[in-house]
């Protein structure tokens, strides 16, 4: 008998299975492809190591000579898609490693193999069958399906980041900050990209001056929009190297599919309630209508972030432990890796007006920093969202190269229930990007210095 | 080097006084522990003793004006202390205010016998600002909200991190706090002025009544005896020795010979004049007879004592009965009347009631009612007479006391009480 069984390791999975092995429990995890998850093998670190291939390309082309280094011929250099996916494969493998090392030393059983669920205390896998007192579902998500008669024309996440030719026209779909990472990325490879957004608008979760920020740098780096196209079949709209939509056209020799992600709910012989989209229904504590089931991580759709599913899971071991605690998303930062990159926690503005909260805007932007200047980087601001009685701090959104690291920061305060006060008295090293966050402080609490 | 004395928290959870008398004047010098006002509080009256020594430079407040605690009542010229010295003293002085001692310990303050206890509530002021100066773990917001609506943080279950107090603890305590303010029932509000009630705040009286009754019914066993005594005899005496003791300014009651039996009664069973220390382990047996009186006032109860009540004579103590009855109409009694009982006599006869349950002047043992005196037929001899009837009611701290022994006490008590002469044998 198990404590626990785990569906899935992924990061809310493995993370969970860790935790549950230091806190004691006789605990599986159950995997049917490679451990680590969507994650660690084909989205976040993939795609992040290709990001910094980008990024690096980028710079040395267009920075290089402003800079004050010479001899950088633009039409000499070129990307080269296999050496950086190499480059890729090298770290996943790396942290992959380090990932079932870990669950081996907290004496975790991984089970390789597609689980079947059969009651609240029992799992079928392997043909064997597993008895456990609880039973956590980290299965993940997927991207729906986009059907094409071409074969490889539409490519998943999972099949991305792979050695291959790479085409000059991508069409990047959806509507999420990772379709967007994406586009940018191959469009600093010095590809034509163009995203076709399902939506009227991107990143969902996103506070819309973020969003306005975002869809202002995409126009400005000539990556082509065209909304509310949804669609699951591309062969009615392709027709020799084009998307036809409506009026509008688009080159296209490759679609890469980053829409909206629905969840991979796993087979089971007992009734697993689902909500209306699909995702499996839970409550505050990720436990579902079967008592003992918990789903956690993107399979729940409360959000498609690996650091929540982990926050998760490591939730629910604290859960079936006694431990009681609460979950609150909205002190889990959103990190989405545009570029400059995208950051926010907390409440978006339009969330705090719908509340009827009076609040107050301090903002400070990258363009009067002295590092940021130093680094080439001037696009961006530290935003703060302040409640005007006590000061707490009720949401951040941070535009600037390094955000999802500075969001961090912003973590902290909304963790310990911080005004801007705090925030203002903090003092923030110099020269340094982070300092922009002091500042917006500053301005929330009277007036910023540098402004 | 001038040294301002404010009028100290004497340790009463009082917060303001009324100036009766001054005892010193400008210019005059005054050691330490010499006697500067006489203030009257919602208890007692009581005279504020000099923290220092030194020449009175000033003092503030007329006669009849309310001063606070906190107040300046008196300026002090500190003898022999000059320049930074004084400053140092000065900001000694300070530092021991701040942490909210005030100067309790230079007051003598009541014992825990009288009902208008003040010792326990001075020890359980001191350990709670003890606790107070224990920061609660607790997030700036959750610290700012606190403030902001009153709430003392540090009372506060933190449900963050660590019990962490956070924002939601101080919101919810708060809700908590106002559904107990709301009217319980009808819908109507009882706690403001209406057609319907009429809402006073608690004076310091009554609450102080409030908390020992609480006490006592909290912490000591109740037990109560019902008793009859045929005191005919006593009746007799008593009209014989009333118009020599009035005309020596004594009013000779019935409860005057009973603090005198209750007292000798006493000597004979130790358990009844004793009292308890769970905590410690301890039983404190008394060889005091101070008997405290109930004694009725338009403000409340206040029960003043007198000592020992085994060794002074009947005059005596029908003389100290007349002295507190007036000092108690004039909002007189002080704090050092009212201490170091060591059982009480609650005469509630005179007004009305026969038998009642009395509640104990806790941590003491004992507490008797004597109720309404009657005429009844009683047997005498084989013979049906009338007779004068005294009912008795004993409560005991059944801790204390076990039953035969508090039934052995009431014997005695009664055996006195029907044959008065024995008063004077043992």
């Amino acid at each position: 008998m198990y404590d626990l069984v785990i569906i899935g390791s992924g990061p809310a999975g493995y993370v969970s299975a860790i935790r549950a092995g230091q806190m004691g429990l006789k605990t599986a995890i159950i995997e049917k492809n490679v451990i680590g998850g969507m994650c660690l093998n084909w989205g976040c670190i993939p795609s992040k190591a290709i990001m910094e291939s980008a990024k690096l390309f980028d710079r040395i082309a267009n920075d290089s000579n402003r800079f004050g280094i010479d001899g950088i011929d633009k039409k000499a250099i070129s990307f080269n898609w296999n050496k950086a996916v190499k480059r890729s494969d090298g770290i996943v493998k790396k942290l992959t490693t380090g990932v079932g090392f870990l669950l081996k030393k907290n004496g975790i059983e991984v089970i390789e193999g597609e689980a079947k669920i059969l009651s609240a205390n029992s799992v079928y896998v392997s043909n064997r069958t597993i008895e456990t007192k609880h039973i956590m579902i980290a299965t993940g998500s997927k991207s729906p399906e986009v059907m094409s008669s071409i074969e490889a024309f539409v490519l998943e996440p999972t099949q991305l980041f792979k050695e291959r030719e790479m085409p000059q026209n991508i069409v990047v779909l959806g509507e999420t900050p990772t379709a967007i990472e994406l586009a940018q990325a191959f469009n600093m490879m010095g590809k034509n990209v163009s995203i076709v957004v399902p939506t009227e608008s991107v990143m969902p979760f996103a506070d819309q001056y973020l969003v306005d920020h975002i869809l202002a740098k995409l126009k400005k780096d000539r990556i082509k929009m065209v909304f509310n196209q949804n669609f699951d079949n591309i062969d009615s709209i392709y027709k020799e190297g084009k998307l036809t939509f409506g009026e509008e056209q688009v080159d296209c020799d490759l679609v890469v599919n980053s829409k909206r992600r629905i969840a991979i709910v796993p087979s089971s012989e007992i009734a697993i309630d689902l909500d209306e989209k699909g995702y499996i229904a839970v409550d505050e504590n990720c436990e579902t209508n079967v008592k003992g089931i918990f789903a956690v991580g993107d399979v729940n759709g409360m959000s498609y972030y690996a650091h929540v599913g982990s926050a998760q899971g490591m939730h629910v071991v604290n859960f079936i432990q006694g431990i009681q605690q609460k979950l609150d998303l909205k002190k889990y930062p959103l990190n989405m890796y545009t570029v400059p990159e995208a950051a926010q926690i907390g409440y978006t503005e339009a969330e705090i007006k719908a509340q009827g909260i009076e609040y107050k805007v301090s903002e400070f932007p990258m363009s009067a920093n002295g590092k940021a200047l130093t680094e080439g980087h001037n696009e961006g601001f530290v935003r703060i969202l302040s409640e005007t009685k006590y000061g707490e701090v009720l949401g951040v959104q941070i535009l600037a190269p390094n955000a999802t690291d500075m969001i961090a920061e912003a973590a902290a305060y909304m963790e310990m229930e911080a005004t801007v006060y705090d925030v203002a008295q903090t003092v923030h090293a110099h020269p340094t990007i982070s300092e922009v966050f002091m500042e917006a402080g500053f301005e929330a609490v009277d007036k910023a210095i540098h402004k | 080097m001038k040294y301002i004395f404010k009028f100290p928290d004497i340790g009463e959870g009082l917060d303001e006084g009324i100036i009766v008398a001054w005892l010193i004047k400008k210019g005059q010098a005054v050691k330490v522990g010499d006697a500067l006002v006489t203030m009257e509080t919602d208890k007692v009256v009581t005279d504020i003793p000099a923290p220092k020594d030194g020449i009175i430079s000033n003092t503030f407040g007329k006669v009849g004006e309310t001063i606070h605690v906190g107040e300046a009542l008196v300026e002090i010229e500190l003898e022999g202390i000059e320049g930074a010295q004084a400053q140092d003293e000065n900001l000694k002085v300070e530092a021991v205010e701040e942490e909210g001692a005030g100067v309790v310990g230079t007051l003598e303050i009541a014992g825990n016998n009288a009902v208008l206890s003040a010792s326990t509530e001075g020890v359980v002021a001191e350990n709670s600002s003890k606790l107070l100066n224990r920061k609660a773990l607790a997030t700036p917001v959750a610290r700012a909200m606190a403030k902001d609506l009153g709430v003392d943080i540090n009372s506060v279950k933190g449900s963050g991190p660590a019990g962490r107090v956070m924002k939601e603890d101080i919101i919810n305590f708060s809700k908590q706090k106002s559904n107990y303010s709301q009217a319980p029932k009808s819908g109507v509000s009882l706690t403001e002025n209406s057609a319907e009630v009429e809402v006073v705040q608690m004076s310091q009286i009554r609450k102080t009544i409030a908390k020992n009754m609480i006490q006592s019914k909290h912490n000591a066993a109740h037990m109560t005896l019902f008793e009859e005594v045929e005191i005919s005899e006593l009746d007799r005496v008593r009209a014989k020795f009333k118009k020599p003791f009035a005309d020596k300014g004594a009013k000779l009651t019935y409860l005057a010979f009973v603090i005198k039996a209750v007292a000798l009664s006493l000597k004979k069973f130790k358990a009844l004049n004793a009292e308890m220390d769970m905590e410690k382990g301890i039983m404190i047996y008394k060889h005091f007879y101070n008997i405290g009186i109930a004694v009725d006032t338009d403000k409340g109860l206040v029960v003043p004592v007198i000592r020992n009540a085994d060794k002074i004579s009947i005059f005596e103590i029908a003389l100290k009965i007349s002295e507190f009855s007036e000092k108690a109409r004039l909002g007189q009694i002080t704090l050092d009347d009212m201490k170091d009982g060591s059982f009480t006599i609650t005469s509630y006869g005179s007004i009305g009631g026969l038998f009642a349950v009395p509640v104990i002047n806790y941590p003491q043992a004992g507490i008797l009612g004597v109720g309404r005196i009657t005429q009844q037929p009683v047997v005498k001899d084989g013979q049906l007479a009338v007779g004068t009837v005294m009912p008795l009611s004993l409560s005991v701290d059944h801790r204390i006391a076990d039953g035969g022994e508090t039934a052995r006490f009431i014997n005695q008590v009664m055996a006195y009480l029907a044959e008065p002469v024995s008063l004077i044998m043992d």
